[in-house]
């Protein structure tokens, strides 16, 4: 992906329009002050926050990254500290503002979350909102966390990035994030720096209080927004609770609350959808976690969205993705895209033949 | 943690190969993969189902599909001169599914106790209305593939059980591959706590085919599941013989077998291959029948 470097310069410009410089220091404001600016209009950005240096530092490893060059261990230890001290005050339910592009799962699959830029238009002028699962199963975690959190980093209030049930310390030792940097840094110190970095990720985000996001889906325990921002989110993802079910419950076809016959996780109706929307002036509840062929899927009477952006998931299922671009009158339109070639990328790996037995 | 016993697995007393059943109309890209010998091989590759596909076999078939569903996926393997053929298709297999869990009886992931504890304790069972449809979730099959039989009524070749094996020497020659394929025909995930993947591998020499359809579950602390089907044919003489493998094992049977200076030990229980080479064998069936 290409940024254009007059781009970049626009919040700068903004900020500066705001009357602050890069050079102001707004490490005394007080966290609820801190906390009021991202009610600010996403144009307003509050960059000013980072120091030339850091800015450029930022600019130097998204540039490393968007070739997928993982950046070395001690440079993931910084920018995981200036991603702690921009998301420790974003809030368990972050507003964001519209227009915005959200984004279903990414799952390690680097160039297609490239591919995805091209068809969504460049971060920073177009704003995204990832509603979470940006590792495990592809074969380019480590080079995808990285990029989206820097360019969280960089552009603060242009990318909202949520937490899926993937950035987990439990799921990413199963699901190849683990392996993933044990093999491209030859120990764990990146796995430990990235998985106590989501413990930060907000967990839900809502687009100009009307369009709810979050990774999987409602929770029984759960009847208002305002539940959620009770909710101690800095922990890893629980076995159980409203948080666990926020990140792992389903929409089903059937009314009410389930319980899947696996005996943990929840399904939800679609009178549930309709009452938590009703009850909390929602339109639509917009989460992801769930692989449909064509990128996006309505359910509940288009109460909620699921969108997957992960295009031929796994490098074998053939799906399309999707991303949902909200514009200003929250009116939503999806855009559709195949998996973009890849360079050296083993896809046909499982039919090298074998002898096998 | 509860976790269950494994299963004995019973219930069969030969290799099960019903007609196969139409629930989709036939994919139109069906390709002749090689022909050799008497034999042709035809293979169809297509993506996973599309919603408007997948709302009808849910319907038909009664529980909700695999999370990748190559529905049009199939394999057919054809006799030329007698008609004798055998196909392999994921909307067949996954018939196959117990879909009310009587049958083969739930297993359940391993937070399952602690989940349903801490939920009872919050006193929710009242808004909970239980589990919906129940249903093997773990998509466990034992899928030998279909004969279907012919109209001219020449599919009506018996295969008699047999003590005999599959010839594993013949197969370790390395003879050159005329052709090679590997056709997943259903995964899920889960919900990540495991793997459930039922998949075909077939390797053609010049004298003989091996043809593999696996299933492979992986539930995380809970147990490996390996239900093997091969299909093995030597062309110069006509025999065919299918056998059909059950494995199974513990999670923590298996992870003790990991040497404890290896720190991924995933990359192991991730690997079917490696699975099946460490997980006791419970039941092995062999039939035979001569085709010309």
């Amino acid at each position: 992906m290409e940024i254009d470097p007059d781009v970049q310069m626009e919040d700068v410009v903004e900020s500066q329009h705001l009357g602050l410089t890069e050079e102001d220091d707004l490490s005394d404001v007080s966290h609820d002050d801190y906390r009021a600016t991202s009610m600010i209009p996403a144009t307003a950005g509050v960059i000013a926050e980072l120091s030339s240096q850091s800015r450029n530092q930022l600019d130097d490893w998204i540039t490393r990254l968007t070739d997928c060059q993982p950046l070395s261990e001690d440079d993931v230890g910084r920018l995981c500290d200036m991603a702690k001290e921009v998301l420790q005050f974003e809030q368990n339910v972050q507003p964001v503002q519209a227009p915005v592009t959200i984004c279903g799962d990414v799952h390690g699959q680097f160039h297609d979350l490239m591919e995805l830029f091209k068809i969504g238009g460049p971060c920073p002028d177009t704003n995204y909102l990832f509603m979470g699962d940006y590792v495990d199963r592809g074969y380019y975690s480590v080079e995808t966390v990285s990029y989206l959190v820097a360019m969280k980093v960089r552009y603060p209030n242009r990318l909202t990035i949520l937490r899926g049930n993937h950035e987990s310390r439990q799921i990413t030792q199963v699901y190849g994030f683990y392996d993933e940097c044990l093999r491209k840094y030859g120990n764990a110190n990146v796995w430990k720096l990235f998985t106590d970095l989501f413990d930060y990720f907000p967990i839900t985000a809502l687009v100009e209080n009307q369009i709810f996001c979050l990774h999987g889906g409602l929770s029984p325990m759960i009847e208002t927004i305002d539940n959620i921002r009770e909710l101690d989110r800095f922990q890893e993802v629980p076995h159980d609770g409203p948080m666990c079910d926020l990140l792992w419950s389903d929409p089903d076809d059937r009314g009410g609350w389930g319980m899947s016959p696996r005996g943990a996780g929840f399904t939800f109706g679609q009178d549930i959808s309709e009452q938590f929307n009703h009850r909390n002036n929602l339109s639509l509840i917009s989460r992801a976690h769930q692989l449909v062929m064509e990128g996006f899927s309505w359910s509940h009477e288009k109460q909620v969205v699921t969108i997957f952006s992960a295009p031929n998931y796994c490098y074998r299922c053939g799906n399309q993705a999707a991303i949902m671009e909200v514009d200003e009158n929250l009116s939503n339109s999806f855009l559709q895209y195949d998996p973009c070639p890849r360079p050296g990328e083993p896809s046909v790996s499982r039919r090298t033949p074998d002898y096998f037995l | 943690m509860n976790i269950p016993a494994t299963t004995a697995f019973s219930g069969f007393t030969s290799i099960s190969t019903p007609p196969a059943k139409s629930f989709l109309p036939p994919p139109n890209n069906e390709k002749l993969a090689i022909a050799v010998d008497d034999w042709r091989i035809y293979t169809t590759h297509n993506p996973i189902l599309n919603s408007v596909e997948l709302d009808k076999v849910t319907e038909s078939i009664g529980i909700p599909m695999p999370e990748m569903i190559f529905g049009n996926n199939g394999f057919r393997l054809l006799h030329e001169p007698s008609g004798w053929e055998i196909t392999f298709d994921a909307l067949n297999a996954v018939d196959g599914v117990d879909k009310t869990g009587d049958r083969d009886g739930l297993l359940k992931v391993s937070c399952s106790q602690d989940w349903l504890k801490s939920r009872q304790k919050r006193e929710l069972e009242s808004k909970i209305s239980g589990v919906v449809k129940p249903f093997d979730w773990t998509y466990s099959v034992a899928y030998s593939g279909n004969v279907t039989p012919s109209p001219n009524n020449t599919n009506q070749i018996s295969f008699e059980v047999t003590e005999e094996r599959i010839p594993i020497d013949k197969l370790k020659r390395p003879d050159p591959i005329l052709f090679f394929d590997n056709m997943i025909l259903y995964e899920d995930e889960l919900s990540d706590n495991g793997s459930s993947v039922l998949d075909i591998k077939i390797r053609v020499m010049p004298e003989r085919l091996l043809l593999l359809c696996r299933f492979f579950l992986r539930i995380d602390g809970v147990l490996f599941r390996i239900r093997d089907s091969r299909t093995y044919i030597e062309f110069k003489t006509g025999e065919v013989i299918r056998e059909f493998q059950t494995q199974e094992a513990t999670y923590e049977s298996l992870r003790k077998k990991i040497p404890s200076y290896v720190e991924d030990y995933g990359v192991y229980l991730r690997d079917p291959n490696w699975v099946s080479q460490h997980i006791p064998i419970q039941s092995v069936m062999c039939e035979k029948a001569i085709i010309t």
